[in-house]
């Protein structure tokens, strides 16, 4: 028993190992309640194209030896405005315009990257995040973009919720889908930007995606979604690291603490698809034999 | 025009501009269904499902191509399964897909220590390296995709305009995974080209152009084709004349060749005048 609590807490004795774990909190907490909005608007393609887009911002301010976080903060809102409108637009299939605007944001990133010489190392970097590398003053940035951005989810709760479940209600009261719409999604790319230092561009839609559709196998009520989707992003951050940390301190073996969170975070929602697959078989067959006996 | 020519003047280069047309015709071609069925999102999925596929495939020492598509085909089955789960919102089961296997690719790869060189390859594609090996097994993939299409044409164009009439004649729905393994192959052939995020763009901004100009599914495949083998040459040409990426200079003139097309039809109005009623026959 005392060996298993060394072995969840010990890892977290350095420095970079409280900050990495502060952070990863932070996002969980994050990504956890804005993943459940994505999931209530069906937003997973934009959240991934978002984090596509959020790229050249990043590559350029990172060529320009400007704040990455403004930069991907520029990129970010910008292409969020984009994207709304590719996703509304009728006269062409929105699916594959968003394709097109994440490719070619997604394209002028990697050219602007490459015209550095060694530029795959800074690829990665920005792709995959260093999630150990963290100092205070980003953790600071993270936790204010954080408070912003939950802080407007409470202030439309109302609207967001009636515009999810009664479009043309919503729309007769007057509210304007496009103006909701776009808040959204710009909250979402604040996310990602939040996101990219310690994640990177590319690991951030896990944080987004797998604690909802986690969440939303066991519960269906909007508040425990909420607390469930925030609590399997912690929980998988929590592990993550201590994994991560463990297998290259004590096994020489190097993972990626990035990808890491995201293996644990995908094994726990695999695990918990397949219990409530069981079990939902197991509850049918028995109110079958029920009717049937 | 003629210094242009000199570009391709080495194998390595005629070697990427054979790749680079027979990828982007192939892809090009399919898109056409990637678009009709609203596939784009599940194509990212499967080109990111090919990378922990590939670095599995190089620890082991396979090939790498049998291991993208070995692994991209057992993705592409359970998202099939899940499709028929309606707990589970399609969608959402495609973004878990496609982040954790993005994750398993990155956390293997960073367990070997080559962690940067070959990944940015696998990212953005490297096709100033295929070989003649490469060339042969787009081929050869290719035939096998385009062959299996064409075959199953009626089918499938009746299936995405009509789901209901489809299932009550009796065709399974087994014919939407054939479609997606489809879909699936292609993306890992075109992987080595433009890389695993962008070979989204050959799969749909082809077709999506060639949407502009047909509304028929057969010919907006020949039309994709080309516009995917079109960007596939301008992408290489000018990376090469600028020395800019080549998986991504491929993806920019594909979008470009789209907003031209785009321009060209608003300005002569052709598409409102060609416009078919959507419930007229699309076959």
């Amino acid at each position: 028993m005392l060996v298993t609590i060394r072995f969840l807490t010990e890892p977290f004795t350095p420095g970079y190992m409280q900050r990495a774990f502060a952070i990863a909190l932070i996002l969980s907490a994050l990504a956890g309640v804005v993943g459940v909005v994505v999931q209530l608007r069906q937003l997973s393609f934009m959240t991934d194209a978002l984090t596509h887009t959020v790229f050249p911002g990043v590559a350029i301010a990172f060529v320009a030896g400007q704040s990455l976080f403004i930069g991907a903060l520029v990129a970010g809102t910008a292409s969020a405005v984009l994207l709304t409108i590719a996703a509304r637009s009728t006269r062409i299939d929105h699916d594959a315009f968003m394709a097109l605007v994440l490719a070619s944001l997604f394209s002028i990133g990697v050219i602007v990257v490459s015209r550095n010489r060694t530029y795959s190392a800074d690829l990665t970097a920005l792709l995959f995040g260093r999630v150990l590398a963290v100092n205070s003053r980003e953790i600071l940035e993270t936790a204010i973009v954080a408070v912003v951005v939950l802080g407007i989810l409470a202030l439309m709760y109302k609207e967001l919720l009636l515009r999810s479940f009664d479009e043309v209600g919503a729309e007769a009261m007057g509210y304007s889908l496009l103006r909701i719409d776009l808040v959204v999604n710009i909250l979402v790319a604040l996310v990602v930007v939040a996101a990219v230092r310690a994640v990177g561009t590319a690991l951030v839609v896990a944080l987004l995606i797998t604690p909802a559709a986690t969440a939303r196998l066991v519960c269906v009520r909007l508040g425990r979604l909420v607390v469930a989707s925030v609590l399997v992003a912690a929980i998988a951050a929590w592990l993550g690291l201590v994994i991560s940390y463990d297998t290259s301190v004590h096994h020489g073996v190097r993972l990626a603490a990035g990808a890491t969170i995201v293996v644990v975070l995908t094994a726990i929602f695999a695990a918990v698809a397949t219990l409530t697959a069981v079990r939902s078989r197991r509850v049918r067959r028995r109110t079958l034999a029920e009717v049937t006996s | 025009m003629r210094h242009l020519l000199d570009l391709y003047d080495s194998g390595v280069m005629r070697r990427a501009l054979i790749e680079a047309v027979l990828v982007g015709s192939l892809c090009g071609a399919v898109g056409a269904h990637v678009v009709l069925r609203r596939l784009p999102f599940f194509t990212i999925t499967v080109a990111h499902a090919t990378f922990p596929g590939i670095v599995l495939a190089s620890i082991v020492g396979l090939s790498e191509l049998a291991g993208g598509l070995a692994f991209a085909s057992l993705l592409v089955v359970a998202i099939y399964l899940t499709m028929g789960d309606r707990s589970l919102d399609t969608n959402t089961a495609v973004g878990v897909a496609l982040a954790g296997s993005f994750g398993l690719g990155v956390m293997l790869q960073s367990a070997q220590n080559g962690f940067t060189k070959d990944l940015a390859a696998i990212l953005v594609g490297s096709v100033l390296t295929v070989d003649r090996r490469d060339l042969l097994t787009t081929t050869a993939v290719g035939l096998v995709v385009l062959g299996s299409l064409a075959a199953t044409h009626k089918e499938l164009v009746l299936r995405a305009f009509d789901p209901e009439g489809a299932a009550a004649q009796g065709y399974p729905r087994m014919l939407d995974l054939g479609l997606l393994l489809c879909v699936g192959a292609t993306v890992v052939t075109s992987v080595p080209a433009v890389g695993t995020i962008l070979s989204v763009a050959l799969l749909s901004v082809p077709a999506l152009t060639a949407r502009l100009v047909t509304r028929r599914v057969s010919t907006a495949m020949v039309a994709g084709a080309a516009y995917g083998a079109a960007s596939g040459v301008l992408g290489l040409t000018a990376s090469a004349q600028w020395d800019l990426a080549a998986g991504a200079s491929i993806a920019l003139a594909s979008a470009w060749l789209f907003f031209v097309t785009f321009a060209v039809v608003s300005a002569t109005g052709r598409v409102s005048r060609r416009h078919v009623p959507r419930d007229a026959a699309p076959a």
